[in-house]
């Protein structure tokens, strides 16, 4: 009787710590899906039953209904080239080059993965508004109050999430996704 | 031998399946809440062309302010369906096809098609479809069709609608 209450009680352990293991690594956002690059996340064969568990998982989480490869990348970021979370109380500034797809943007989320409420109405920028002199070398400010031409509303002090969608990414993008040259993000002034 | 030796072992391997289950079942729990979530909102077997996302009108997490999304929440238990997505001139536009478990049964793009639509018939397998339709075999009833069109700003919403809202999804006529 003492065997199977302990082979019983056990099971129920291993169960419940397995069970609040996946659901901690898929709360400590994009770190399942495998690919980093600074502070970028990503993973490979998203879309398809080839991709990892993990992948699968997350990508339904924290992106369902995401595109496969061929159509899109993601790079997901919830801290700074620094590692530091991205809060809302302080201002950044996000530096890039050329990114080898036919059309790129990046959007900020809360921290569940939806777009936060500002006035202006303002949550992403895409490269359509980058003029071709500026393609090599932009610059994208994240503040509560437009600071230059390019500019993604952060209204209030909650952590927040970038995306960097990158549409018919380039092989050479898909191939180097964990090493190629990605925006830094760099951290500004904050509010006590 | 401790008389928790093996208990302790099965613990180990119990975490292991509790793992790896609660992972795998992930993409199947959320897909099916999320399916009935846009069935209620925009109904089944019909296309509804999305207003343009705002903060305040998120169905789907991570929504892209830059796309026009056209989406039809399909079920293929009372037959197979007919899809069709019209081009966008100059535009990015794509049709993707998501089965139950989030897997991607079926994507194009305008870099495929050249100005041309794409016409499927989403079926499960033992549905026939009429000879020289192109089927999208799906491995079980349900599942989305996403139809995507990105916008250069948002004001041209008007003028991508008229081109997107001639896509449809219906059921396949006898």
């Amino acid at each position: 009787m003492r065997t199977a209450f302990r082979y019983g009680i056990m099971l129920v352990v291993g169960l419940a710590v397995g069970t609040g293991a996946a659901a901690l690594q898929l709360r400590q956002s994009f770190a399942a899906m495998g690919i980093e690059n600074g502070p970028w996340r990503t993973g490979e064969k998203v879309g398809t039953a080839d991709a990892s568990v993990s992948t699968r998982a997350s990508v339904a989480l924290r992106g369902l209904l995401a595109l496969p490869e061929r159509e899109a990348i993601y790079f997901n970021a919830t801290t700074d080239s620094q590692g530091r979370k991205l809060e809302g109380r302080c201002s950044y500034r996000v530096t890039g080059g050329a990114i080898d797809a036919r059309w790129w943007s990046l959007t900020l989320y809360d921290s569940k993965g939806y777009l936060i409420g500002n006035p202006e109405r303002v949550h992403s920028v895409g490269s359509a508004a980058i003029p071709p002199q500026e393609a090599g070398n932009w610059t994208v400010d994240i503040s509560a109050k437009r600071t230059g031409p390019h500019w993604i509303a952060m209204p209030d002090d909650q952590p927040f999430e970038l995306t960097l969608r990158a549409y018919h990414p380039s092989r050479d993008l898909l191939a180097r996704r964990g090493s190629v040259s990605l925006p830094r993000i760099e951290r500004g002034e904050c509010r006590a | 031998m401790s008389r928790w030796t093996g208990p302790l072992l099965l613990a180990v391997l119990a975490a292991l399946a509790g793992w790896y289950g609660t992972l795998a079942a992930a993409p199947t729990v959320i897909m099916d809440r999320a399916w009935a979530r846009l069935a209620d909102q925009v109904g089944t077997n019909t296309m509804a062309h999305t207003p343009l996302v705002t903060a305040e009108r998120q169905t789907i997490v991570r929504p892209s302010p830059d796309l026009a999304y056209s989406v039809c929440t399909f079920d293929l238990g009372q037959g197979p369906l007919e899809v069709m997505a019209n081009p966008v001139p100059d535009h990015y536009w794509s049709l993707t096809v998501f089965d139950s478990v989030t897997d991607v049964a079926f994507v194009e793009s305008d870099r495929d098609t050249r100005g041309k639509p794409i016409r499927i018939v989403l079926a499960t397998a033992e549905q026939a479809v009429p000879e020289g339709a192109r089927k999208i075999m799906l491995p079980d009833a349900k599942g989305v069709a996403l139809i995507r069109v990105l916008l250069k700003n948002r004001g041209e919403i008007g003028a991508v609608d008229a081109y997107r809202k001639k896509s449809f999804c219906r059921p396949l006529k006898a």
